[in-house]
């Protein structure tokens, strides 16, 4: 136990931070809205947090921190990261689909680079020696904050789902048009899924932040999108449960790789140096391989439901009916 | 206007590009009429629908709904105020159950917030049992009541069509826009789906506005009917004194 702990502890935290980062993308697409931006929400939660702690939370010795502050920060964060998504969100979600993606990417981006010329943010070295409350070698500890954060994410996120905004969120990724047809107001909405995920990012953000003792620009940028974005469609995009399966994962994966194969005596080391470094191409063949062989993820929501037959068999013409978008109807 | 005029069109034109899908249309609707709206195919009849619903702004004109100007209003805007609609192309939420369709459409008859309803606060809870039993209520309406839990796309094109009728009238609309509501249903089916829709103008409180491209059906079923082609409104009056407009057949027999 000692040594599984000493190796996997950090490991099993960031698995739960995965599964908190999944959901916090998985909840504007929900809506049916690609968003990319949880990097800069989960960058922006670390900075408050780094802030909050090593300017105005000061006197605590290193080792010693309250855990209350961290919980007080998180909320903070996720305060200050929804005001962030309403100003982003109300202009960029009038975008569609791929150019919605990208916008978001660019607003990555723009606050990684805003980050690292900002000489009160740290610049490019960053914010260090962010107090921790434990003494510890693995930071296994933290899961007294990050458990919680993820058993209530994903409590929300499930109860979200048989609710009347769930519902409304589930219309908009159904057909946009449709939905608003019977009085669901589209931009709101989206706005709305995009904001609930941008607090949940800021949270893991402001808590990691802690974890890693420092905070910098090179937290939360493109690259962190592209895992996270993995770490849902891989696991799942139709319940919640996807998401965090696919974080804990993919999080887990490379480290068991890495640990248990790559360190395998007389692997060729070339293959053992690919194990060690091309985790991104590794999730980038798993991505490519789950969407099309599982289009909405390993975790569907028809796992979970009592198999039956429907009552009426599909006409070939009902699978043909084509959807159209709006400038065609 | 009259105090019982529902829907007013006050010269209405869309264009795309050169075409003039709709071109300067003007009709009212009456409270508790079924207005028949027909003609050729490509003759506007989709385009005044969407239209009238907020999803294709018009180019000139104005539209009334019960008085009000609601000729810049938004979809959802015109829905909440109480216009339904269905598509001729179906456009039901696919991967979710027939309940599920209609339950979503009780959403501007519910308020609970994000937080009411993930904590199971009041009035969620309530809420939530209302909306399934009136949602269920109008599945067994349309009979699909024992197929609840299917989902959509897996509904024959009648059923679809029937579910979205369902969740159409789960907005609680006073003015239903059905567009070609019999297409893809056999003989049988359009003569029951016709004392359907007449029975929930009664029981419903209704005026519905119907495009129909089946003959028969439009004639025995509706009060007024108008004829567009080319985007013109080229007829409007009783069913058989449009029958037997020279224009209409014309437009209808001629080249
Ligand atoms: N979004 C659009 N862009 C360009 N042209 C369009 C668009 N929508 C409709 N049109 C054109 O406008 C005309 C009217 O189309 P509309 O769909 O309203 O006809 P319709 O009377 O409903 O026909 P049908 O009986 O075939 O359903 C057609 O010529 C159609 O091609
Ligand atoms: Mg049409």
């Amino acid at each position: 136990m000692e040594g599984f702990l000493s190796t996997y502890g950090a490991a099993i935290v960031q698995m739960a931070l995965a599964g908190v980062l999944a959901l916090s993308l998985y909840l504007p697409l929900m809506a049916g809205q690609l968003s990319l931006a949880s990097p800069g929400f989960y960058a922006v939660g670390g900075y408050v947090a780094a802030l909050l702690s090593t300017q105005v939370f000061t006197g605590y010795p290193n080792g010693a921190y309250p855990i209350p502050l961290i919980a007080l920060e998180m909320v903070v964060a996720g305060a200050i990261s929804a005001l962030f998504a309403l100003i982003i969100g109300i202009p960029s979600l009038r975008l569609r689909g791929i150019y919605l993606a990208l916008a978001t990417i660019a607003f990555v981006e723009v606050l990684r680079v805003f980050a690292l010329n900002q000489p009160w943010l740290g610049g490019a070295v960053g914010i260090y020696n962010i107090p921790q409350p434990f003494f510890s070698a693995t930071r296994v500890e933290y899961l007294v904050l990050a458990l919680p954060l993820l058993v209530g994410a994903a409590l929300f996120v499930a109860r979200l789902e048989r609710s009347r905004i769930g519902r409304a969120f589930v219309a908009l990724r159904e057909d946009e048009l449709a939905a608003s047809a019977v009085g669901i107001r589209p931009t709101y909405y989206k706005v709305l899924a995009f904001t609930l995920g941008a607090i949940l990012a800021g949270m893991a953000g402001a808590l990691n932040a802690h974890i890693l003792n420092t905070w910098n620009a090179r937290q939360g940028t493109f690259d962190l999108a592209i895992l996270i974005l993995a770490y849902v469609l891989v696991g799942g995009s139709r319940t919640f449960l996807g998401p965090i399966i696919g974080g804990a994962f993919l999080v887990a994966l490379p480290e068991i790789i890495l640990r248990e194969v790559a360190g395998t005596p007389g692997l060729n080391p070339a293959i053992a140096a690919f194990l060690r470094d091309g985790r991104l191409i590794l999730f980038g063949v798993l991505i490519a391989v789950s969407v099309f062989f599982f289009p909405y993820g390993l975790i569907t929501p028809n796992l979970f439901k009592r198999r039956r037959k429907p009552p009426v068999a599909p006409l070939e013409a009902t699978k043909a009916t084509p959807k159209v978008s709006r400038g065609e109807l | 206007m009259s105090a019982e005029t529902v829907l007013e069109v006050r010269n209405i034109t869309r264009r795309f590009g050169g075409l003039y899908a709709v071109d300067n249309v003007s009709f009212e609707v009456q409270r508790g009429e079924i207005f028949g709206l027909i003609g050729p195919n490509g003759a506007g009849k989709t385009t005044l629908f969407n239209v009238i619903t907020g999803m294709t702004p018009p180019t000139h004109g104005e539209l009334f709904y019960e008085g009000k100007n609601i000729t810049n209003k938004r979809p959802h805007e015109i829905a909440k105020l109480g216009v339904g609609r269905t598509f001729q192309n179906i456009r039901l939420f696919g991967t979710l159950t027939a309940l599920e369709n209609v339950m979503i459409a009780r959403h501007i008859h519910t308020k609970s917030s994000v937080m009411a309803g993930v904590l199971g606060l009041p009035p969620a809870p309530q809420e939530e049992r209302a909306v399934r039993q009136r949602a269920m209520q109008l599945l067994e309406l349309v009979g699909l009541a024992d197929a609840a839990e299917t989902q959509a796309r897996n509904f024959s094109y009648g059923d679809q069509r029937r579910l979205e009728i369902a969740r159409a009238l789960a907005l609680e609309p006073k003015l239903l826009l059905l567009d070609e509501p019999a297409a893809g249903m056999n003989q049988n089916e359009k003569g029951v789906l016709s004392g359907f829709i007449r029975s929930v103008r009664e029981q419903f409180d209704l005026t519905i506005v119907l495009i129909e491209h089946h003959v028969p059906l439009v004639m025995g079923l509706c009060d007024r009917i108008a004829v567009l082609n080319f985007g013109q409104l080229i007829a409007l009056g009783a069913p058989e004194a449009v029958q037997n407009d020279p224009a209409v057949i014309e437009a209808y027999l001629g080249d």
